[in-house]
């Protein structure tokens, strides 16, 4: 599925306090590929992904969601796509295998299909076992299998990923890239994953948005034609460290220029 | 070796607030002994433990108390029952939620147990007014806590579980009362404290014939029988820390998530 948005803006409030998020933001999320978005803290990008997830509603400019083999067809919005949260929102009551199986329990899926299913994509992340568990018994890496696996079992073509490895340890981190590598090169869905880690944009995506500071607007684009299948060795090579230095320089001006704005906004009107 | 000195810790902690009260109870006894001090006034603990099994093997003590007791639990299920369901309610409608939002404003600060001579008036002094004025009394508590709850449910799950498919309805019953749980069963610990007290002050001032703990008190209050309103006293506080603790431990059963915040470090793969 294509994701093609056209001068999207999002302003939060309105009158003397409107704080404008996103700015005219245009792009292609091209069908079956993987797009990094990476900006500094409080650009938006967050926003970005969940107007396009259904989830907000923008106040300027639109969004198709199209498939490219038929693309006059352009369907409702969140109709296609799920998201993996950055702070997982999984539903603490819940067991495992309750919370992998929700959205089919959402759409009637009866419990003997849904547990089967369920099972199945809990064994594929590496859970096997913790099925009964609650996810307040689980580590922070394995509450983000549980989040991916109930994002999967859906099996929407979009993938929206919000900063989803942000709180992870650094190792566990390394372990769920290439879990999510794995994914992407086995299904070939359509991931937008947003990020504010160089590195991971660069491993992971097959292009990255750069963005820029409040209110985001998208600063370049850039092309990452490295191989896959990927793994983390990747980063030891040339190639990796002159895109490094490229989405650097895009983005240190942009990070520099955030961390004034929350400078202001901490000290507050003189 | 380190190991058993901090077990040993850990028992001696444990068997400290027990030891506390041991000692007071002696202390109380030689006290009462050694000054001679009338038992009309202040029986000595002895004294009470022989009263508690006089009454307890002539059925007294028994029939009061499961009179206390029925008449608490019928209280608290009422209270309980409308209190959560209004909460429900007003979490679904917000018309609903600003008028009751308005009666419980105005009505919550009335201290409930200067409605019991208006209930005396119209209910009499039976069942019906020690039910109504207890019921009335825990069900603020419950009904704020739970519209609190639901009113506080994290708008990530929300949107979390629009995200996965659900409609309107599922929301509601999937997440927004789940989310809740926690908020109601704290409203109806607040409850059920509230309903012992005005179970057992409804008794006091109502119940000439109809008997309780509360009654049982006031009455050998009155007859000067002191050893009588300690026992009395006695049976109050071990009933409702033991019905505060099965509380507890149902709370447990219902919302295990609640009482495990950490999250186990389990190794991972």
């Amino acid at each position: 599925m294509d994701v093609v948005v056209s001068q999207v803006s999002k302003t939060w409030g309105s009158g003397t306090s409107a704080v404008p998020a996103l700015d005219q933001v245009s792009h292609v999320f091209g069908s079956r590929r993987l797009t990094c978005i990476l900006g500094p803290s409080g650009c938006g990008k967050s926003t970005l992904i969940q107007i396009i997830g259904g989830l907000e509603t923008a106040t300027g400019g639109h969004i198709q969601v199209r498939d490219p083999a038929r693309s006059n067809i352009s369907r409702a919005l969140g109709a296609d796509s799920v998201m993996v949260w950055q702070n997982l929102n999984l539903f603490p009551w819940r067991s495992v295998i309750d919370n992998v199986a929700f959205g089919l329990e959402m759409r009637g899926v009866p419990r003997p299909e849904r547990y089967r299913r369920a099972g199945a994509l809990i064994a594929s992340v590496g859970l096997r076992g913790f099925e009964d568990h609650r996810p307040g018994q689980l580590s922070g890496g394995m509450r983000q299998r549980v989040a991916l696996a109930r994002a999967l079992i859906l099996d929407r073509p979009i993938l929206l990923m919000d900063e989803p490895f942000a709180a992870l340890d650094a190792q566990t981190k390394i372990v769920m890239q290439e879990e999510l590598m794995r994914i992407f090169e086995r299904t070939h869905k359509t991931i937008l994953f947003v990020t504010h880690a160089i590195e991971e944009a660069i491993l992971l995506g097959d292009e990255v948005v750069v963005m820029t500071a409040r209110p985001g607007r998208i600063k370049d684009t850039i092309a990452i034609n490295l191989p896959r299948p990927r793994s983390l060795e990747l980063v030891a090579s040339k190639e990796f460290g002159a895109l490094f230095d490229r989405v650097f320089h895009l983005i240190r001006d942009e990070v520099m220029k955030a961390m004034q704005q929350q400078a202001l906004a901490t000290a507050g009107p003189a | 070796m380190k190991k058993m000195r901090r077990t040993a810790a850990r028992i001696g902690e444990q068997a400290l607030p027990a030891l506390t009260i041991f000692a007071f109870v002696l202390a109380w006894e030689f006290w009462v002994r050694a000054r001679g001090i009338a038992p009309i006034y202040l029986p000595a603990p002895s004294a009470i433990g022989v009263q508690l099994y006089r009454m307890t093997v002539d059925g007294s003590l028994p029939y009061h108390l499961g009179l206390t007791l029925i008449r608490i639990f019928a209280g608290f299920a009422v209270a309980g029952l409308s209190g959560i369901l209004l909460g429900l309610l007003m979490g679904m409608s917000h018309t609903l939620a600003r008028v009751a939002d308005a009666w419980i404003a105005a009505l919550y600060p009335l201290p409930k147990i200067s409605l019991i001579p208006l209930l005396i008036i119209w209910l009499g002094t039976g069942e019906a007014y020690k039910i109504v004025i207890s019921a009335v009394t825990a069900f603020f508590p419950v009904v704020i806590s739970t519209y609190a709850g639901i009113r506080q449910v994290d708008h990530g799950l929300l949107k979390t579980a629009v995200d996965l498919g659900a409609n309107r309805r599922q929301v509601q019953t999937k997440v927004v009362i789940p989310a809740a749980i926690p908020s109601i069963l704290a409203g109806l610990q607040l409850g059920m404290g509230v309903t012992i007290i005005l179970v057992v002050a409804a008794e006091m001032i109502g119940g000439s014939a109809q008997g309780g703990i509360g009654y049982l008190l006031i009455s050998s209050s009155q007859v000067m029988e002191t050893e009588k309103v300690f026992a009395s006293l006695v049976v109050l506080a071990v009933a409702g820390a033991i019905i505060i603790k099965l509380q507890q431990w149902a709370d447990r059963k219902i919302a295990p998530w609640v009482f495990q915040p950490w999250a186990v470090q389990v190794d991972q793969r």
